[in-house]
């Protein structure tokens, strides 16, 4: 252990709260271009880690190719979401994509339940025990991947909307879909890319986090739930405010638990949720009644 | 019960877009005024100020001596400024009597917890809601259809379970945006009549946007144009329709006439 | 929707009419459904009819709240859990079981009004984060208040004694069960004909047209809420009664989601959709028991929900309005009445 509990914590926090970022992130492409709330988007990140750890102590695969195997399941199962979603679920319906991934929900941790168990697992640490020490704080190997994962991950996306040709395609569908169809862009198909991106950052945030704690059918609930929080925080239109508040939440987590105890962490979250809302601006609350001609 | 509603150099924005500039007009009390122009000039904007549902740059509004600018839109409602909408609103699954009953909601009734436990209070008070909802609906020739369910009828019908909601409790001052679009000849001599039949019972302000000249020729009788965000004239349905403002804005710029 | 469809659909949905004779075929119905455990039941049976009745009461909070007033809530079940453990509180104090349900129903009301007042302007995304955040922090302070509540372990809870029905025995749980159901379905189906009610569908319909009448939102799903939260607690306290042993997993996010599940498949629209959900909801997990498949319920309630949602737009409720309106179109085209 190093020299600096409350340093160590800080590294807990900001990584925990890179974690929720990147989830986040997923969850906000899809949000964005697909204009879906996917209820199940953590348990498609588990739907992975778990058959990832199946595929590596039942079948002995090696590491990489299970995880490889989670992360393409992942992929699978977002897009059918993505492909009911999108072929099934009118605009003028709000509210049902809510109803629907909440039922996908139910479904995928029943499903994973039966076909493998409902206990929970130690997942294989990634890098094994490698770890470093830096200023009285022990950093480990999977610190570091996190570290490094998600600053990639974001800045590539960040590139990707802002610099590329897809990504302007992408912004386009997201502002007028309409329009972006008559100028030759082929909506639907960008969308599901999306959702598939979408589903391999869910299966590689599950990992991450069954690495550090242990994989079971709920695991990622409360991971999704603080991405969500961070979400309607920082606004869902938005790209870095949302993934700084969630990197925020996990600093907030940490210091909580460190200064209230190990069952703080969950109590401080869920009312700082509350709170916010209740004296949050108007600018995130649902638009004001205006009637336009 | 009637009042008379007045807007002071009112400016509307929506972003750098500037729906009202500094109008000022009165609706008279107990008189029907139509409301003018070519499409853009306002109009919706202008009823929406007034209700409240758009909140003005600057200016001032008043309902008789009181000065409702602050006012949110329900507050306006329950003083008795009620509004239809341009694209008819309705509980879709409701009946038509019971989208009616929604209108009674500024009408003295027993408190929530009455009504919730079915207190004697209300059972009463139901029966004499009904009452007043059913002759509404006679008034506007719905009477068969108070059962339906209001997304089976037609447009037209439809759009006269609005009027019929907005009138249930009697307003002082009723603002309709265009009650009769979408009507065919016969609904809107139909509808002309029925409005003129309620104004002649109860005489209260009634301000309709229309496009149809014979319409507000026969039902108002008392007219303001408006065009580009700006008050142009007021007067009576002759006056109006024959000065060369109006002719231009009118029917001088847009590419066919609205008859 | 077809004429004869929507005529059925207006004498089954119990109007502000009062009772009139064409209800008489659904209180006939109802008076047959519920002399049926009565006569043909066990003890086993008759304890999950009870059972279904305590969460008939709070699928039908969830129907006012969702279905009516459009308001999504994933906190359905810990409203019940606080019914349940409230009673459980009082009555290891002593406290007679009438007292306990004015306290069940003064305590679920301030709790709804606590969470509700932060949540009137949000949207139904943030509404249901909000709520499946209060529900989190309901389980948390359940598992970390265990000197009062149990903890993990649960905790026993004496069965009620009311006017000589003894919640022990399952005859006089489903008496119990069955004559607050009873009580709480005429109130809720009395909702449809009261403005409060109709104050409630405009929001779910259309906002502008309530506020243009002079309907003042927020105090509308305030009521909306403290009324959903009582039924759920009234249903809970009821449950913890007949189950005679309550823990934290009972009132957690799934029961949410199943009590959600239940509205949405039964049909939002009404409140004996609420009903069919409920049975649905405790019958299902018995019949996959007896065909020996017990973790299937759960994978068929969320595949059911999914598909309900999409495919059949007023639950259970609608498909059997539309089958019972085409055999009227039927049989009424056969005898020439028209």
């Amino acid at each position: 252990m190093g020299s600096s509990p409350l340093g160590q914590l800080l590294l807990g926090g900001l990584t925990s709260g890179l974690l929720y970022a990147l989830l986040l992130l997923g969850f906000l492409i899809v949000f964005q271009v697909s204009k879906t709330v996917n209820f199940a988007y953590g348990h498609v990140g588990m739907v992975g880690a778990f058959s990832a750890w199946l595929a590596w102590s039942s079948w002995a695969l090696p590491l990489p190719i299970a995880i490889a195997f989670g992360v393409l399941l992942a992929v699978i199962v977002n897009s059918a979401i993505g492909i009911i979603v999108i072929t099934k679920i009118p605009p003028d319906r709000p509210g049902l994509d809510l109803i629907v991934t909440l039922g996908i929900f139910l479904f995928l941790t029943a499903a994973m339940q039966l076909l493998i168990d409902a206990k929970a697992h130690a997942f294989p640490s990634l890098g094994g025990g490698s770890r470093v020490v830096i200023g009285g704080i022990v950093v480990n190997a999977n610190d570091i991947a996190i570290i490094v994962l998600s600053l990639v991950v974001i800045g590539g996306v960040h590139l990707l909307f802002s610099r590329t040709t897809v990504g302007m395609a992408l912004r386009a569908s997201a502002e007028s879909p309409a329009i972006a169809e008559s100028a030759g862009v082929n909506v639907r198909m960008l969308r599901l890319g999306v959702w598939m991106v979408a589903g391999v950052i869910a299966a590689v945030v599950a990992v991450l986090v069954a690495s550090r704690l242990s994989v079971d059918a709920f695991y990622m609930t409360p991971v999704l739930i603080k991405a969500f929080v961070a979400g309607m925080i920082g606004g869902m239109d938005r790209f870095f405010a949302p993934l700084a508040v969630a990197v925020g939440i996990g600093i907030y987590e940490a210091l909580a638990i460190y200064f209230l105890g190990a069952s703080a962490g969950t109590p401080a979250v869920f009312l700082l949720i509350i709170i916010a809302l209740a004296v949050i601006p108007k600018r995130f609350t649902a638009a004001r009644h205006e009637v336009r001609a | 019960m009637t009042d008379s509603i007045r807007a002071q150099n009112v400016t509307v924005r929506y972003g750098a877009f500037t729906a009202l500039r500094e109008v000022s007009l009165e609706l008279p009390k107990g008189v029907i005024t139509g409301v003018i122009g070519p499409n853009g000039a306002g109009k919706t904007t202008l009823l929406n100020a007034l209700s409240g549902f758009t909140a003005v740059h600057s200016g001032t509004i008043h309902l008789e001596d009181r000065d409702i600018t602050d006012l949110p839109a329900y507050r306006r409602a329950r003083l008795g400024v009620i509004r239809g909408f341009q694209t008819v609103r309705l509980l879709e699954r409701e009946s038509v009597l019971d989208n009616v009953l929604l209108g009674t909601e500024r009408l003295p009734q027993p408190g929530d917890i009455s009504q919730l436990l079915a207190l004697r209070a209300q059972w009463r008070w139901k029966k004499s809601a009904r009452e007043e909802a059913r002759e509404v609906l006679q008034l506007l020739g719905l009477s068969s259809e108070s059962e339906r369910i209001v997304d089976s009828l037609p447009f037209a019908s439809r759009r006269l379970v609005e009027v019929a909601r907005v009138l249930v409790s009697a307003p002082p001052l009723v603002l309709l945006d265009e009650p009769a679009a979408g009507l065919d000849q016969r609904g809107r001599l139909e509808l002309a009549t029925a409005l003129a039949r309620v104004h002649q019972q109860s005489g209260f302000t009634l301000a309709v946007v229309e496009h149809d000249i014979d319409f507000v020729t026969k039902l108002c009788t008392n007219v303001i144009a408006m065009d580009s965000g700006k008050f142009i004239m007021a007067g009576t349905p002759e006056e109006v329709f024959a000065d060369p403002r109006v002719q231009t804005s009118y029917f001088g710029r847009s590419t066919h006439a609205q008859a | 929707m077809s004429s004869s469809a929507q005529s059925l659909s207006s004498a089954i949905r119990i109007s502000d009419r009062g009772l009139r004779w064409r209800h008489l075929p659904a209180i006939f119905v109802a008076v047959a459904l519920a002399l049926v455990p009565l006569l043909f039941f066990g003890d086993y049976w008759m304890f999950v009819a009870a059972k279904l009745l305590a969460f008939g009461i709070a699928a039908m909070g969830l129907q006012i709240l969702y279905g009516r007033a459009g308001q999504m809530s994933l906190a359905q079940g810990s409203f019940m859990g606080v019914g349940a453990y409230t009673g459980y509180i009082l009555s290891s104090n002593g406290v007679s079981p009438g007292l306990q349900l004015l306290a069940v129903i003064a305590i679920a009301g301030v709790v709804a009004l606590i969470v509700g007042l932060p949540t009137l302007r949000l949207s139904p995304l943030r509404l249901a984060i909000v709520t499946l955040a209060f529900g989190e922090l309901f389980n948390w302070l359940l598992i970390n208040t265990s000197q009062f509540t149990g903890g993990t372990q649960g905790a026993p809870v004496k069965p009620f004694v009311v006017l000589g029905l003894d919640t022990s025995y399952p005859l006089d749980a489903y008496l119990l069960t069955l004559a607050f159901a009873v009580v709480l379905t005429l109130l809720a189906l009395n909702l449809a004909g009261t403005q409060s009610g109709r104050r409630m569908a405009a929001i779910r319909d259309t906002e502008m047209a309530a506020i243009s009448v002079g309907v003042f939102l927020p105090k509308t799903k305030l009521i909306a809420f403290v009324l959903s939260a009582v039924f759920g607690g009234i249903g809970g306290w009821l449950y913890s009664g007949v189950t005679g042993f309550i823990a934290p997993p009972d009132f957690d996010l799934f029961a949410s989601v199943f009590l959600l599940a239940a509205v949405v498949i039964g049909g939002s629209r009404t409140v004996i959709g609420a009903w069919l959900g409920a049975a649905f909801i405790v019958l299902l997990p018995e019949g996959f028991n007896l065909i020996g498949q017990p973790n299937l319920y759960a994978l068929a309630g969320g595949a059911l929900l999914a598909i309900t949602a999409l495919l059949l737009t007023d639950g259970l409720y609608g498909a059997l309005a539309r089958l019972t309106g085409m055999a009227r179109t039927v049989l009424s085209r056969k005898g020439s009445i028209r």
